[in-house]
C-alpha cells in the first residue's frame, strides 16, 4: 500500500470548505457558549434557592450526558416542537450549550475564589451588583480564566466532529465524503488529523500568548514595578529556555 | 438639615435562630464621634455590616440624615426599599473595612476616582481633582500611581479612607481600624481619625483602643450579647462603669485602659 497523494490533490477544496465551516462553528459556539456561561455564573450569585437549583440542574444535565446524545436531543427535539432550522444551526446551538456548562463553572469558580470583601466594598460604596462585577470582580478574574477556558475550547473543537452525524458538512463530514468516494480512508483521515492538529495548535498558542500577557500584568501588580516585572517575565529568562 | 446623622431603631439580626443583634437603638448626632467597644462576638462588626446593609437585618429601621435606608414605612406598612434607592443612599455611609478591601487591580488614585465616576456620575476630571486633593491631604500625594500591593499598611488604610471620603458621606464607619496595623502605625491612624473628628466628621469607630475611646470619642457604647449594655460619655463609662460586664471587660484590658484614663 502506498500513500496516495493524488487524492488530496483532487479533493482539497472539500477539506478547505470543511475546515472553514468547522472554524466558523467553533468560533460561534465559543462566543455564544461564553456569553451563556457568564450569564449563568452571574445568575448563580443571586441569593435565590430557586435560581441556584435551576442553574445546578442545567449544569449537571449538560455535563452528565455524552455530547452526541445532547446533539441528537436538540436535532430531533426542535422539529418535534415545531422549530425547523438548518442542521448547521442546530449543531452550533448544541455545541454552544455543551460548552456553556463548562465555561459557567470556570467563571463561577473564579468569582467565588475572590475574597468576598472585594464585592462587598464595591456594593457598600454604592455600585450595583453588575457595576461591581464589571469594575471590581471581572478585571481581577479574567487572567485566571484563560488556561481552563482554553482546555474547554480545545475539547469543544474536537467534539465538533460529532456534528458530522447530523449531516453538517464540517471537516469530519468532508473526510467521510472523500473516503466514500475514493475508498482511501487512511489518506482522508490522515489529512483531517493534520488539519485538526493545526487548528488546536493555533488556538493553544494564541491562548498561551494571552496568558503570558496577563501573567506579566499580574506579576507587575504583585511586585508593583514594571522593572521588577520584566525580570519575572519570560523576556528576562536565558535564551535557551525560550525554544 | 437634620441634626441626626444616623438613627438606628430596633435593629435585630439573627444567624440560625440566635440573635446576634437584639433590638439595638442608636442615634448619632451630626459631628459626633461614637466609639464602640465590647468583647469579640458581641455584635459590633455585625452592627456595622447591618447598618450598611451588607447583611440584611431581620427587623429595625435605619435612617441617614433623616432619610430612611433599607426599610421605610409607607401608608402604615413596612416596605423594603427598591435596590436602586438603597444603592443611591449607600455613598452617604462611608465604610472602612477591617481588611480595607482596596481593589488590587487599580492604582491608589483609581481606587478613589472610579466609585465617584461610576456611582456619583462625576466627570473623570472632577473625580480625579477631588481624589488628588484627598490623597494630598492624607500625605499620599506621590503614591497615587502605585498599586495597593506596593503600599505600606498605613498608606493602604489612608487610601481606603480617601475612597470613602470622596463620596462625601454623612457618616464614616471604621471597623477596628488599628487591628491590622503594626504597633508603630497605630498612633498615626488614631491621629488621623482625631483630625477627621476635629473637622466635624460624624463617625462610629469599632475599636479595642480604649485610649482612642477616652480621648477622641464623644460617647462610648459598650456592646454585649448583641445589645447596647451601657453608653455615655467616655469619662463616666470608662472610669465608673456601672454594668458588671463592662467592669469585667475593662479589667481584662486594664493595662491599656489604665494608661489612657
Amino acid at each position: 500500500m502506498t500513500f496516495d497523494l493524488s487524492i488530496l490533490a483532487q479533493y482539497w477544496p472539500l477539506f478547505v470548505k470543511g475546515t472553514w465551516l468547522t472554524i466558523r462553528i467553533c468560533l460561534a459556539a465559543t462566543i455564544i457558549g461564553y456569553v451563556i456561561g457568564i450569564v449563568l455564573a452571574l445568575l448563580s450569585q443571586i441569593p435565590s434557592r430557586a435560581i441556584k437549583a435551576a442553574i445546578e440542574i442545567y449544569l449537571l444535565t449538560l455535563r452528565a450526558i455524552p455530547f452526541i446524545i445532547l446533539l441528537f436531543v436538540v436535532y430531533y427535539g426542535l422539529p418535534f416542537s415545531g422549530i425547523r432550522i438548518p442542521a448547521v444551526i442546530t449543531g452550533t446551538i448544541a455545541l454552544s450549550l455543551y460548552a456553556s456548562a463548562y465555561y459557567a463553572e470556570i467563571v463561577r469558580a473564579a468569582i467565588e475564589a475572590l475574597p468576598r470583601g472585594q464585592y462587598e466594598s464595591a456594593r457598600v460604596i454604592g455600585m450595583s451588583a453588575l457595576q461591581a462585577m464589571r469594575h471590581v470582580i471581572f478585571p481581577q478574574i479574567v487572567p485566571t480564566l484563560v488556561p481552563p477556558s482554553t482546555n474547554i475550547t480545545l475539547t469543544m473543537i474536537k467534539e465538533s466532529a460529532v456534528l458530522s452525524s447530523i449531516t453538517v458538512a464540517e471537516l469530519t463530514y468532508q473526510s467521510l465524503v472523500v473516503q466514500g468516494n475514493t475508498f482511501a480512508p487512511f489518506e482522508a483521515f490522515a489529512a483531517v488529523t493534520l488539519i485538526y492538529w493545526a487548528i488546536t495548535a493555533i488556538v493553544a498558542h494564541a491562548a498561551s500568548l494571552l496568558e503570558r500577557r496577563f501573567g506579566r500584568a499580574r506579576s507587575e501588580h504583585l511586585v508593583g514595578s514594571a522593572l521588577a516585572a520584566s525580570f519575572l517575565s519570560l523576556e528576562a529568562m536565558p535564551k535557551r529556555s525560550r525554544r | 438639615m437634620s441634626a441626626t446623622a444616623l438613627s438606628v431603631s430596633g435593629l435585630t439580626k439573627r444567624f440560625k435562630g440566635s440573635a446576634v443583634l437584639d433590638d439595638v437603638y442608636l442615634d448619632v448626632a451630626r459631628g459626633e464621634v461614637v466609639a464602640m467597644i465590647g468583647p469579640s462576638g458581641c455584635g459590633k462588626s455585625t452592627f456595622l455590616r447591618c447598618i450598611t446593609l451588607i447583611e440584611q437585618p431581620e427587623a429595625g429601621f435605619i435612617s441617614v440624615a433623616g432619610k430612611p435606608f433599607g426599610r421605610e414605612v409607607v401608608g402604615g406598612t413596612v416596605h423594603r426599599q427598591p435596590r436602586r434607592a438603597v444603592d443611591a443612599m449607600r455613598p452617604k455611609i462611608g465604610m472602612v473595612f477591617q481588611a480595607l478591601n482596596l481593589w488590587p487591580h487599580m492604582t491608589a488614585l483609581e481606587n478613589v476616582v472610579r466609585p465617584q465616576v461610576v456611582v456619583l456620575k462625576r466627570s473623570r476630571d472632577e473625580a480625579t481633582a477631588r481624589a488628588q486633593k484627598l490623597l494630598a491631604d492624607l500625605d499620599l500625594a506621590d503614591r497615587g500611581d502605585r498599586l495597593p500591593h506596593a503600599l505600606s499598611g498605613g498608606q493602604k488604610q489612608r487610601v481606603a479612607i480617601a475612597r470613602a471620603l470622596a463620596m462625601d458621606p454623612e457618616i464614616m464607619l471604621f471597623d477596628e481600624p488599628t487591628s491590622a496595623l503594626d504597633p508603630e502605625l497605630i498612633g498615626g491612624v488614631l491621629a488621623l481619625l482625631k483630625d477627621l473628628a476635629a473637622g466635624g466628621m460624624t463617625m462610629i469607630v469599632v475599636t479595642h483602643e480604649i485610649g482612642f475611646a477616652a480621648n477622641v470619642a464623644d460617647r462610648v457604647v459598650f456592646m454585649h450579647g448583641g445589645r447596647i449594655a451601657e453608653e455615655g460619655p467616655p469619662g463616666r463609662v470608662l472610669k465608673q462603669p456601672g454594668d458588671p460586664r463592662l467592669q469585667a471587660f475593662l479589667s481584662l484590658i486594664r493595662p491599656a485602659a489604665a494608661e489612657a484614663v
